[in-house]
């Protein structure tokens, strides 16, 4: 075991739960408010971290901007880009498809990933191998006792914290978030209360996608570069994620992009070889779900199913 | 006087079957107008009609003189319809409070809303200190309150009930008829559909008999009241 690290494994570990996490939140949305796993989830987070990337390129073209306003641009156009991708993938693909098997819509919306994804690596210019990632945060350290933190690190998590807290509170305080919950429980009587139930269930993916640019633009400027097939991965932890805490529970897909992350970061501690953390957190995760079929706070009640 | 709410000649149903064969209602302003018939009649499924849930094969809906036939479901609660659907359905993972706000959810204003739930916590003032209960944690007669009282959250002019006393006890019916009067008196139009024929022709002021899908009978409620012959064939319970 190594120890010696201990305190970069925690900050690391830290690192990817928020990132897993808001991948996680999106799986849960979509499944709350149309019973759908939509599986191009992850590549749609791809799909984000490179039209941040080519706004940033973009603007260094245009001038000198500062770092902090190419980013602030660039993560804007990123989640406006997503959130209207996800908004018309719910349109065109997913609610059309409602009524049919939901096994149908998890298999168009997998090739629809397929898609995503090569069509990236087919016109990004040498699409694929990785692309560097433009370092847009500060890299000075702090240290605080004997620990020392990146400043660029600190601010991704405390970035996606607070993304994830502000997500959560306008689901539980904002009449748009009553809305979702409502439509999420009984769409036919949330539609008796008034509520447009498309407009929820567009609103819902535009936030869901939206959420998953941030998460792709963190991914980047973490580890300073993206590639084409990195959506896939994470989608696959996301979904794990949300399944294990749940799918349909908020408070359940923070929890188990956390846990993934904790169960990931105790693997690399635990292994010298890197690989073994993914597998040592994937065989974990399939014990809880044996133990827990139907997540760890399941939303998913008798009367639902 | 013109009509509240009209069918026209509806023709619906689920599968291949048509449930209703032609049926043609007025409901009148400022009145309750009751819908009865046995199980299966096919009384909620005119309610659905009525709220753009199922769509209508044939014929007509109108909401004060409008024409609403499968119209999109929340378009027609914005014109002002509100219902207690059958079965209740309050939502069980939000609270009471929760639930009563959704009622008023296409009120903008907050200082309204706000407004509405204290004259909704004023008929039923069991719900008050009930603000953070889950729904789904009370008992049927308190989800029929705060069915009820969701559906008045919307401040309707038509209030449409399916069935609010199903299984309750009868003092709960009985306090129910009692808010239904009530409802009527602060100038909304109630489209009722009951079980309890006596009581509800009691409260009611126009009546309609449904029967396989189509009305077998219509008229003031005392006139059905007296029809006993009526009665004996569509409810065995003639007196
Ligand atoms: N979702 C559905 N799918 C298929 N058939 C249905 C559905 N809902 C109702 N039906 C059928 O339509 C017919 C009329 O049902 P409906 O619910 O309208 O009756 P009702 O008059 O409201 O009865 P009750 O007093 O028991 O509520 C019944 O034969 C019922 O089996
Ligand atoms: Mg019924």
């Amino acid at each position: 075991m190594d120890f010696s690290l201990l305190d970069q494994h925690i900050i690391n570990g830290l690192v990817l739960g928020v990132i897993y996490a808001m991948v996680a939140v999106g799986f849960t949305l979509f499944f709350g408010v149309l019973n759908v796993i939509k599986f191009s989830h992850g590549d749609v987070l791809m799909a984000g971290s490179f039209a941040a990337l080519i706004a940033s390129l973009f603007l260094s073209q245009l001038g000198e901007f500062p770092t902090w306003l190419n980013l602030c641009i660039s993560l804007l156009f990123a989640i406006s880009i997503m959130a209207t991708l996800g908004t018309l993938i719910a349109q065109h693909l997913v609610l059309p498809l409602r009524g049919a098997p939901p096994l149908n819509t998890l298999l168009i919306t997998l090739m629809l990933g397929l898609a995503i994804r090569e069509a990236v690596r087919l016109f990004y210019p040498n699409g694929s191998n990785p692309k560097p990632f433009p370092r847009l945060l500060p890299e000075n350290s702090w240290i605080i006792g004997t620990m020392e933190i990146r400043q660029d690190t600190a601010i991704i998590i405390v970035g996606g914290l607070l993304a994830i807290l502000i997500l959560n509170l306008a689901i539980r305080k904002t009449r748009l978030g009553l809305s979702i919950r409502a439509v999420a429980q009984d769409p036919e009587t949330a539609r008796l209360m008034g509520i447009n139930f498309k407009r929820i269930v567009l609103g819902t993916f535009a936030l869901g996608s939206g959420l998953a640019a941030l998460a792709g633009v963190a991914n980047g400027l973490y580890y300073h570069e993206i590639i084409f097939d990195r959506g896939l991965f994470l989608g696959v932890i996301g979904f794990s994620a949300a399944v294990v805490g749940g799918l349909g529970s908020l408070l359940g897909a923070i929890i188990g992009g956390f846990l993934f992350a904790f169960l990931q970061t105790i693997g690399a501690i635990w292994f010298s070889v890197p690989a073994y953390k993914d597998v040592f957190a994937f065989v974990v995760i399939i014990m809880i779900m044996a133990w827990r079929p139907t997540g760890l706070l399941s939303e998913i009640n008798s009367d639902r199913v | 006087m013109e009509s509240m709410l009209e069918t026209q000649n509806i023709y619906a149903g689920y599968d291949e079957a048509d449930v209703l064969t032609g049926v043609s209602l007025k409901v009148q302003p400022g009145k309750i107008t009751c819908l009865l018939g046995a199980n299966g009649a096919g009384k909620s499924t005119l309610i659905r009609v009525l709220l753009g849930l199922t769509p209508a094969r044939k014929g007509q809906v109108f909401y004060q003189t409008k024409e609403i036939t499968n119209i999109e479901t929340h378009n027609i609660v914005r014109q002002g319809v509100s219902t207690i659907p059958e079965g209740r359905k309050v939502f069980p993972k939000l609270t009471v409070r929760e639930n009563l706000l959704i009622g008023a959810i296409l009120e903008k204003s907050k200082a309204k809303a706000q407004d509405r739930m204290e004259g909704v916590l004023s008929i039923f003032p069991q719900l008050a200190n009930r603000g953070q209960q889950l729904a789904g944690t009370m008992s049927g007669g308190e989800q029929a309150m705060l069915s009820i009282g969701r559906g008045l959250m919307g401040a309707p002019k038509l209030l449409i009930i399916d069935e609010p006393s199903l299984g309750l006890s009868p003092l709960f019916v009985k306090e129910n008829f009692k808010v239904i009067q009530k409802i009527k008196e602060r100038g909304i139009t109630v489209l009722l559909v009951e079980q309890n024929v006596k009581q509800t022709l009691e409260i009611s002021d126009y009546g309609y008999v449904l029967a396989q899908g189509q009305v077998v009978a219509h008229g003031t409620s005392s006139m059905l009241k007296s029809n006993s012959q009526m009665q004996a064939a569509y409810f065995g319970q003639g007196e």
